[in-house]
C-alpha cells in the first residue's frame, strides 16, 4: 500500500497548532515514515492538489476561503479539523457577538471598507464542510494528532474523550480550581488536553468545546452555591465559546 | 509479630535506609504548590519530605497498584501477542487504615474468578508501611464506617504516640524490614501499646465528619428498599457526570481498554485506564445504544456498587471506606455516600 | 490475599491465536469464519457463550460463538459496526486472529434436557442461537419437540439459508421463517416474528422458549407469551451489553450487581425481575 498524501492548510488562526506539528521534532521523522506531507505551507514550499488526507487549521472568515476549503474537501476522503478556531471557531468566534461593521471598524479604523480587509462572521471548519474528524485545543496537543492520524492509518475512529476535564485533572492530583476561587469551566469542557492549564495553576478556558450533554443545572447550582450568578460564567465562556456548534 | 518503638530522630534514618536500599518508595508528601495542606503520595527521596500527619492525600495509593493508565499486552500487528506485566517492586510508606480496607476489597476482586496477573502481581511486590490518621480530614467518616482501624492488611504499621512511633509488623515482610531498617528500635513498653491504643481508640470515633445514622452492614437493606427513591433524581439533577467521584474513590477499579499502536504500524500495545461509570457513555454498546443514559442511573448505579453489588463479591463488606474524598471532589456537593444512606434511612423510617 | 504464585497464572487479557480456515459473507453486514486454534486444541466452550475477538491495532470485541461444542473448530459470525468488526471483514482464511475465552455462562444445558425447545430469532438473534440448535440436533434424544423461529427484517438480509432449508427439511424439527416487509422472491410468512408464535403447534406452557434478536423484539415475544401464559421461569433470554474485558473486572457490562460477562448473556426471564436494567 502506497503511504497516504497529507496536505496541511491553515485558515485564520495563529499558526500555532502547525507549529505544534513542527514540535514533534524527531517523531516528525516518523510522521513523513508513515505518511506523505505533500503541501505544508509553513514548513515547505512544495504544493499539491492531490492528496488523501486534509488537515485544516484556522477558522474561515472570507468567502474566498469557504471556496477553497470546498475545493480541499472535494479533493480529500478525510478531512481533519485541528485546533479551537478549526473545531469550533475558537477565538475568532468573539466577534460574531458583535455588529460586523462595527468590529471591522474597531479593528481596521478607515480602512474598514478596503476590499482586501473584508471579513465575514466566523465558521468552523464544520459549518462549511463536512468534518470527519477533529482534534480540539488551544493549541491542540500533538501527541493526539499522532494519535489520530495512525488510527486512520490502521483503518480505525480515534477514540477522542466524549468527558470533561475533570476527569484528567483528577488523575492528575491537582486541587480543583474552584477553591482557589477560579470559575474552571472544566467540568464542562471536553477532555483529551491531560488537564494541562489546571495542571499549570491556571482555570479551564474551555478551548476544547462543550461536552455533548453538560449539565446546564448544575452549573447554575455550583454558581449559586459560590455567591456568583449565570453572567459570571458566562463571561468566562465567551472566549472559546461564542456561538459554538456540536464538538464532536 | 513485634511491636517496636522507634524514637522520631530513628524514624528518620529508618526511612532514610528504605529510600537508599530499596527501589521505587513512595511516600505521602505536601503538594507544595497547592493552597492549603494538601496531600499527596509521590516518589519519596528524602524522609524530611514524608508527611505522616497528613489527613488525606488528594487520589488514594490505588494509583500503584493500578495506574491511571497500564499496558496489559503488547503484540505485532498481524501477528502474536505477549503479556506486559510490570514486576517492579515498591514501597508505601503512610497509607491510613481506611485506604488499606480499599485495597484488601481490591485484592479479593482482582483474585476471585479470574485471576488478574497485572493487579496481583504489582500487589505482591508493594510493601505497605501504613500509619494511623493523626489528624482527622474535612469530610472523613471512616468511623463511621469501621474502617478507622485495622489490625492487618499492612506490612507495617506506624502509630505516632507523641515522642515517638510504635511499628507494628504484620508479616514476614514487614518484620524484616523493621529489623534491617530500624535495627535498633526496641520493643515497644506497655505504656508504648497503651499510648498507640488510645491513639487508635480516638480515631475510632473521631473521624466522623458526616456521620451515618446506621450501622454500615445496614446498607444493603436500605438500597434494597431504595431502588426507586427520589433521592436520585434528586441528587443527579446536579450531577456534571464529571467522574470526579469516580476517579478519587479508592475503591472504584472499573477500565476502559485501548490500543494504540507505533509509527511502525507493525507493533502496538493495549492499554487500560481508568473509566468511571458517572460519565455519560459508560454503558455504550456498538451502535451507541446506551444502557445508563440517565444521569439519575448512573449516580443510582454508583451508590449501588459501593452498598450493594460489590459487597456482594465481598461477603458483605461496603464498598465505601469512609474516606471522604469523592464528598471533597463534588463541586455540586451531591456525591456524599452518607448524606444518601442516611435520606434513605429516613424515607423507610 | 492470594498466596499463589502468579507466575503460574495465565493472563487473563492475553489473546491466544487463532487461524481462520473459511470465510464468507453472509449478506451486506455479517461475516461467517471458521476459526481453529493454533494451539490445536478445542475452543471449549458451551453453547450461548461468546469470546472475545482481537485485532491488534484496533481492539477488541466481544462476538457469539455460533456452532455447537459438537462441532470441529468454531464459528463466529460478525457485523460490521466498528474498527475491530470491520477489520474482521478484511480477512482471509489462513490469516490470524486472537480470541479470549470462552466467557459467560451460556445456555444452561442440563435445565433445558428433556425439555420441548421453541427458538425464537430476530436477525443476527439467530447467531448464538444457532450453537444451542446444532448441540439439540447431535444429541437429539436428549430433548423433547423443537421449534424455530426465525424473523428477518428483509429478504436481502437472511442469511444461513441452507442450514435454515436443512433444519426445516429434518422430520423432528418445525422450522418457521418470516420476513417483516413482503418480496417478490419471498413466498412465505410476512409479518414480524411475533406472527409465527400462534402457528406452533406444542403446548407453550410446558416448553423452554429461548429468545435472542433485537431489543424492540424481547418486548413484543414477552407481551405474546404472557398471554400464552407461559411462566416467566420457561423463558430465556439473551442480552447484550458492553463486555469490555470479558471477565468481571472492568464493569462496562454491568447491569445493577450483574457481571453479563459472567453471568449472562443467557439469561432465565424470572431472574431478571431483580435486575430492573435488564430489559
Amino acid at each position: 500500500m502506497s503511504k497516504p498524501r497529507v496536505a496541511i492548510f491553515d485558515f485564520a488562526c495563529c499558526e500555532g497548532c502547525q507549529l505544534q506539528i513542527v514540535n514533534f521534532e524527531e517523531e516528525i521523522l516518523d510522521l513523513i515514515g508513515a505518511v506523505d506531507v505533500v503541501e505544508w505551507r509553513e514548513a515547505m514550499s512544495e504544493q499539491s492538489t492531490e492528496y488523501d488526507i486534509a488537515i485544516i487549521e484556522g477558522s474561515i472568515t472570507r468567502p474566498e476561503d469557504a471556496e477553497k476549503l470546498k475545493t480541499i474537501r472535494e479533493r480529500a476522503s478525510i478531512l481533519i479539523a485541528i485546533g479551537a478556531c478549526a473545531t469550533i471557531g475558537g477565538i475568532n468566534k468573539l466577534k460574531n457577538n458583535f455588529d460586523l461593521d462595527e468590529v471591522k471598524e474597531y479593528v481596521y479604523g478607515e480602512d474598514a471598507k478596503m476590499p482586501h480587509l473584508n471579513t465575514e462572521m466566523t465558521m468552523a471548519v464544520d459549518e462549511v464542510v463536512k468534518v470527519d474528524y477533529k482534534i480540539h485545543g488551544c493549541p491542540i496537543d500533538n501527541q493526539e494528532l499522532a494519535y489520530a492520524i495512525r488510527c486512520l492509518l490502521m483503518g480505525k475512529v480515534p477514540v477522542i474523550p466524549d468527558y470533561p476535564v475533570c476527569v484528567e485533572c483528577k488523575s492528575k492530583e491537582n486541587v480543583c480550581r474552584w477553591e482557589y476561587g477560579e470559575i474552571c469551566i472544566g467540568p464542562i469542557t471536553r477532555a483529551g488536553c491531560g488537564a494541562k492549564c489546571p495542571s499549570a495553576s491556571f482555570r479551564c478556558f474551555g478551548c476544547r468545546g462543550y461536552i455533548d450533554n453538560p449539565n446546564v443545572d448544575a452549573a447554575r447550582d455550583v454558581m449559586e452555591k459560590h455567591g456568583l450568578t449565570a453572567e459570571d460564567l458566562k463571561s468566562k465562556m465567551v472566549l472559546f465559546g461564542s456561538k459554538q456548534g456540536p464538538t464532536i | 509479630m513485634s511491636m517496636k518503638k522507634i524514637s522520631k530522630t530513628g524514624f528518620g534514618e529508618f526511612i532514610t535506609h528504605i529510600i537508599n536500599t530499596d527501589g521505587n518508595v513512595y511516600g505521602v508528601q505536601a503538594k507544595t504548590e497547592a493552597k492549603g495542606d494538601r496531600f499527596a503520595f509521590g516518589p519519596l527521596t528524602s524522609a524530611d519530605d514524608l508527611r505522616l500527619d497528613y489527613d488525606v492525600t488528594l487520589s488514594p495509593p490505588k494509583k500503584y497498584l493500578l495506574p491511571p493508565k497500564e499496558t496489559l499486552v503488547k503484540y505485532e500487528v498481524g501477528g502474536g501477542y505477549e503479556s506486559s506485566i510490570c514486576k517492579c517492586k515498591s514501597i508505601l510508606i503512610g497509607v491510613h487504615p481506611y485506604d488499606l480496607v480499599a485495597i484488601k476489597q481490591m485484592d479479593e476482586l482482582f483474585s476471585q474468578d479470574e485471576y488478574d496477573t497485572h493487579y496481583m502481581t504489582r500487589r505482591r511486590n508493594t510493601t505497605i508501611i501504613a500509619c494511623d490518621v493523626a489528624k482527622a480530614s474535612p469530610n472523613v467518616f471512616a468511623s463511621s464506617m469501621g474502617t478507622a482501624t485495622v489490625t492487618d492488611g499492612y506490612d507495617i504499621l506506624l502509630t505516632d504516640i507523641g515522642g515517638a512511633y510504635v511499628a507494628h509488623a504484620a508479616t514476614e515482610k514487614g518484620e524484616a524490614l523493621l529489623t534491617e531498617a530500624a535495627p535498633s528500635a526496641g520493643d515497644a513498653t506497655e505504656a508504648d501499646i497503651a499510648a498507640r491504643k488510645a491513639v487508635q481508640d480516638k480515631n475510632d470515633t473521631g473521624l466522623n465528619q458526616h456521620e451515618l445514622k446506621c450501622g454500615p452492614a445496614d446498607i444493603p437493606g436500605l438500597l434494597e428498599k431504595g431502588y426507586d427513591s427520589p433521592v436520585w433524581e434528586e441528587k443527579a439533577a446536579t450531577c456534571y457526570s464529571c467522574g470526579s467521584c469516580n476517579l478519587t474513590c479508592p475503591t472504584c477499579y472499573c477500565f476502559d481498554v485501548q490500543d494504540d499502536v507505533a509509527w511502525s504500524l507493525k507493533e502496538g500495545a493495549r492499554h487500560r485506564a481508568w473509566d468511571g461509570c458517572l460519565l455519560e457513555n459508560f454503558a455504550n454498546v456498538a451502535g451507541d445504544h446506551n444502557f445508563r443514559k440517565k444521569r439519575e442511573a448512573r449516580y443510582r448505579h454508583r451508590l449501588y456498587r459501593k452498598g450493594s453489588y460489590i459487597p456482594k463479591k465481598l461477603g458483605g463488606e461496603i464498598a465505601c471506606v469512609g474516606c471522604g474524598r469523592c464528598v471533597g471532589a463534588c463541586l455540586p456537593d451531591i456525591a456524599n455516600p452518607v448524606a444518601v444512606y442516611n435520606q434513605l434511612l429516613e424515607e423507610t423510617k | 490475599m492470594c498466596e499463589c504464585s502468579c507466575a503460574d497464572k495465565k493472563d487473563i487479557y492475553l489473546p491466544a491465536l487463532a487461524t481462520v480456515s473459511k470465510q464468507e459473507l453472509l449478506n451486506d453486514t455479517e461475516m461467517y469464519l471458521h476459526l481453529q486454534l493454533d494451539s490445536g486444541e478445542p475452543l471449549g466452550h458451551a453453547a450461548g457463550q461468546f469470546v472475545e475477538v482481537s485485532v491488534a491495532g484496533l481492539g477488541e470485541a466481544p462476538i457469539s460463538v455460533s456452532s455447537s461444542p459438537t462441532q470441529d473448530g468454531f464459528e463466529l459470525v460478525v457485523r460490521n459496526v466498528g474498527s475491530v468488526t470491520n477489520a474482521i471483514h478484511n480477512l482471509k482464511a489462513g490469516d490470524k486472529l486472537g480470541i479470549r475465552g470462552p466467557y459467560g455462562s451460556g445456555y444452561g444445558i442440563d435445565e433445558l434436557k428433556g425439555k420441548d425447545l421453541v427458538f425464537i430469532c430476530g436477525g443476527i438473534g439467530l447467531v448464538p442461537q444457532r450453537s444451542l440448535i446444532n448441540y439439540v440436533i447431535d444429541n437429539r434424544g436428549d430433548f423433547g419437540a423443537v421449534t424455530i423461529l426465525q424473523g428477518t427484517k428483509d429478504y436481502t438480509q437472511r442469511f444461513f439459508t441452507d442450514e435454515l432449508a436443512r433444519w426445516d427439511a429434518m422430520d423432528d424439527i418445525t422450522m418457521l421463517e418470516t420476513i417483516d416487509e413482503a418480496h417478490p422472491e419471498w413466498s412465505g410468512n410476512v409479518g414480524v416474528v411475533t406472527t409465527l408464535i400462534p402457528k406452533i403447534d406444542i403446548d407453550l406452557t410446558q416448553a423452554a422458549i429461548l429468545v435472542c434478536g433485537p431489543p424492540i423484539m424481547y418486548k413484543f415475544v414477552l407481551i405474546t407469551m404472557k398471554e400464552k401464559n407461559v411462566a416467566k421461569e420457561n423463558i430465556f433470554v439473551n442480552l447484550e451489553r458492553r463486555m469490555k474485558c470479558g471477565v468481571g473486572k472492568c464493569g462496562h457490562c454491568q447491569m445493577n450487581g450483574q457481571y453479563v460477562c459472567q453471568s449472562g448473556p443467557v439469561y432465565r426471564y424470572s431472574d431478571l425481575d431483580n435486575i430492573p436494567e435488564a430489559i
